[in-house]
């Protein structure tokens, strides 16, 4: 059975861990290819900080909150083994906070030791009158990639670097399954009216004395949009903004400059921080994830498809 | 014009706070600050400096609850402030555990460091060891950044550091109006009290950026603290142990029992070795005493005996040591203020 992935993100790299994970012995012989243009350190994952926190509320959508859970406890599973460091996975703690109470989040229960703050965490935030505290993880993406891409293809898994303009392309060379993990981009695959590019830029600086993530939230905005401070292994990840329908990932100085301000405000010892590079990426942002199978006909012959964008 | 002169003896981390607390507060006093040894060479330079305390038996709980509290909230407020990179002073979250449940569950510091509750079920898997926990975030304050940010502020209000050993009180009574003795281990010479005693310390300095939190064995003896640029990990609790130098059986053990606790450690490089000599007595003494020096009579104040709670209890005990100093200067002769 040949199987090709097309993505080379995080989602196609685990998707072919999966696979063959689950099939290898299953359903042999099996051929796992990954076609990409965009390998590790280009790909939208490597410049994520890495932080594993879903959407606040799944507003409905369980399987999503279920994906997120068993991602988590997967991850959280990988700490105790030798391979973790080169995973590039470990635990941090860190705050969410709010100008007003809300609701607990899909999330509680999956992250460790999730609490309301107190009094004097909340006086340590002016501006901020509620929020959480909890331990959650990290998966800084250009450690995890290069581990994902050494992990398989020590198990023979073929990697292409190449842009597939269409499904066609790849059923014609005899591709039995194709796996569209092509994230933001999808559209130029098949358009799908729901997928938008949710753009994000980022302040990358040197900070080691910051051991905390701390994410703002504001209720007129999206996610994200509202000052955040994750820091990583090396460098601590400053954001944000989270411009839906844009699709530059250039790097623009008025970005920087909100960000910026609003993280020192948030952090009064960034300013000591030495800014070492700027980044900007579009997250795939779509109403819901989209995981389903599709057989699409091409003349005579049927390609079978599983999107996971 | 500064008209009494008060000198303190040793500049670690007690010292130098005692320094800056009076000298900040009593314009009128000129300070000096006398030591053997300065950072990096001081006992308060090697210690990982995580805000955490034990009990003193024989001291009043108000007391102690009071030198915590103070201690942390002064270092609180900086770690929250734009100076906190400067100052080597950071906010650290982390877990104590234990392997059997302990006698006090709610130990006095736990309502002073932030947010204390017991680790659940799921936190304390990753220990197998360890059957109880307790989760907190406190702070961990870096001497050898801290130390040298101390005495910016000790001499922009006028006061001198000296590098100079001083081998009795005597040489002193001349000088000075009011001496101020934070030496210590120094003081079992200095003052001849036999009731400090070593205990031994062994850490090394590892490279783990990846971890941000603290791990601490309730036995005291084995803990894992990441710092702003490497992860402080140890130790040895050796009593009456004056070896200062580096025991490769302690490194081995360190090792061992580290990994145990964090698997990643195993992958860490190890980045430097360092013993220290806690300065240790069964209550650490803060009082003053009146003393007759080459024909004088001239108040101490002690401040000494802090044993492993030095950084915890740095800022508390040197206010409290200021108020000793403030009641000497009430009680001194017209002339000497003059």
């Amino acid at each position: 059975m040949r199987v090709a992935v097309i993505g080379a993100g995080v989602i196609g790299l685990s998707t072919a861990q999966s696979i063959y994970q689950q099939y290898h012995s299953i359903a042999s012989p099996l051929t796992i290819e990954v076609y990409a243009d965009r390998f590790t350190p280009l790909t939208t994952s490597d410049g994520a900080a890495g932080f594993w926190q879903p959407y606040l509320y799944d507003n409905g959508k369980i399987q999503e909150t279920k994906w997120n859970k068993e991602t988590f406890d997967y991850l959280l599973s990988c700490l105790s083994s030798p391979e973790s460091v080169k995973m590039g996975v470990f635990l941090q703690s860190g705050y969410n906070l709010f100008t007003e109470p809300v609701p607990d989040p899909s999330f509680k229960d999956t992250v460790l030791g999730f609490r309301q703050l107190t009094e004097r965490e909340l006086q340590m935030f002016p501006g901020y009158n509620y929020g959480w505290f909890n331990t959650a993880l990290m998966v800084e993406g250009k450690t995890y990639l290069p581990w994902l891409m050494d992990w398989l293809q020590k198990r023979g898994v073929k990697f292409y670097q190449r842009k597939i303009d269409s499904f066609k392309e790849l059923a014609e060379t005899g591709a039995d399954l194709i796996i569209n993990c092509t994230g933001v981009r999808s559209g130029e695959l098949q358009p799908d009216l729901e997928l938008k590019p949710g753009r994000g830029q980022i302040v990358k600086v040197d900070a080691p004395w910051l051991k905390h993530w701390i994410l703002t939230h504001d209720r007129y905005t999206e996610s994200y949009n509202s000052p955040y401070i994750i820091p990583g292994s090396r460098l601590v990840t400053v954001g944000g903004v989270f411009q839906v329908g844009n699709w530059s990932e250039q790097c623009n100085s008025t970005d920087h400059k909100k960000i910026w301000e609003n993280a020192c405000e948030l952090e009064p010892s960034l300013k000591h921080a030495r800014i070492v590079e700027d980044w900007a990426g579009l997250r795939p942002v779509r109403s819901k994830v989209r995981l389903e199978r599709e057989t699409i006909q091409c003349g005579p012959t049927a390609i079978e498809v599983i999107h996971n964008s | 014009m500064k008209s009494v002169r008060v000198v303190v003896v040793g500049a670690g981390v007690i010292g130098f706070s005692t320094a800056v607390c009076i000298a900040e507060a009593l314009p009128f006093c000129s300070v000096t600050l006398l030591a053997e040894k300065l950072s990096p060479d001081t006992t308060s330079d090697g210690a990982a400096g995580i805000l955490f305390a034990a009990q003193f038996p024989d001291i009043p709980l108000d007391r102690q609850r009071r030198w915590f509290k103070d201690s942390f909230d002064h270092l609180l407020a900086i770690a929250q402030s734009s100076h906190s990179p400067d100052a080597g002073v950071m906010l650290s979250s982390g877990c104590q555990i234990f392997k059997e449940v302990p006698a006090t569950k709610k130990p006095f510091w736990s309502e002073f460091v932030i947010g204390f509750r017991l680790m659940t079920d799921r936190e304390l898997k990753r220990f197998p060891d360890h059957k109880y926990g307790q989760a907190f975030t406190t702070i961990k304050c870096e001497c050898s950044t801290y130390l040298p940010w101390l005495e910016k502020r000790f001499r922009k209000t006028g006061g001198q550091v000296e590098q100079r050993k001083v081998n009795s009180l005597q040489e002193l009574s001349n000088g000075y109006d009011i001496i101020v003795n934070c030496s210590g281990l120094g003081s079992i010479t200095l003052v001849g009290d036999t009731e400090v005693y070593p205990v031994r310390g062994q850490v090394l300095k590892v490279e783990a950026p990846w971890l941000q939190h603290f791990i601490r064995d309730g036995d005291g003896t084995t803990y894992i603290y990441p710092g702003i640029h490497s992860v402080t990990i140890g130790g040895t609790k050796q009593e009456g142990d004056w070896r200062l130098q580096v025991d490769d059986g302690d490194t081995k053990s360190i090792l061992e029992r580290c990994s145990r606790l964090e698997p990643s450690i195993g992958k860490a490089k190890v980045a430097s070795e360092w013993v220290g000599l806690r300065p240790s007595r069964r209550n650490l003494r803060l009082e003053r005493e009146m003393m007759q020096l080459q024909g004088r009579r001239v108040p101490v104040v002690h401040n000494y005996g802090h044993g492993a709670w030095g950084v915890t209890l740095s800022w508390g005990t040197a206010l409290d040591a200021l108020g000793l100093v403030r009641q000497c200067l009430h009680e001194m002769p017209l002339r000497a203020k003059l």
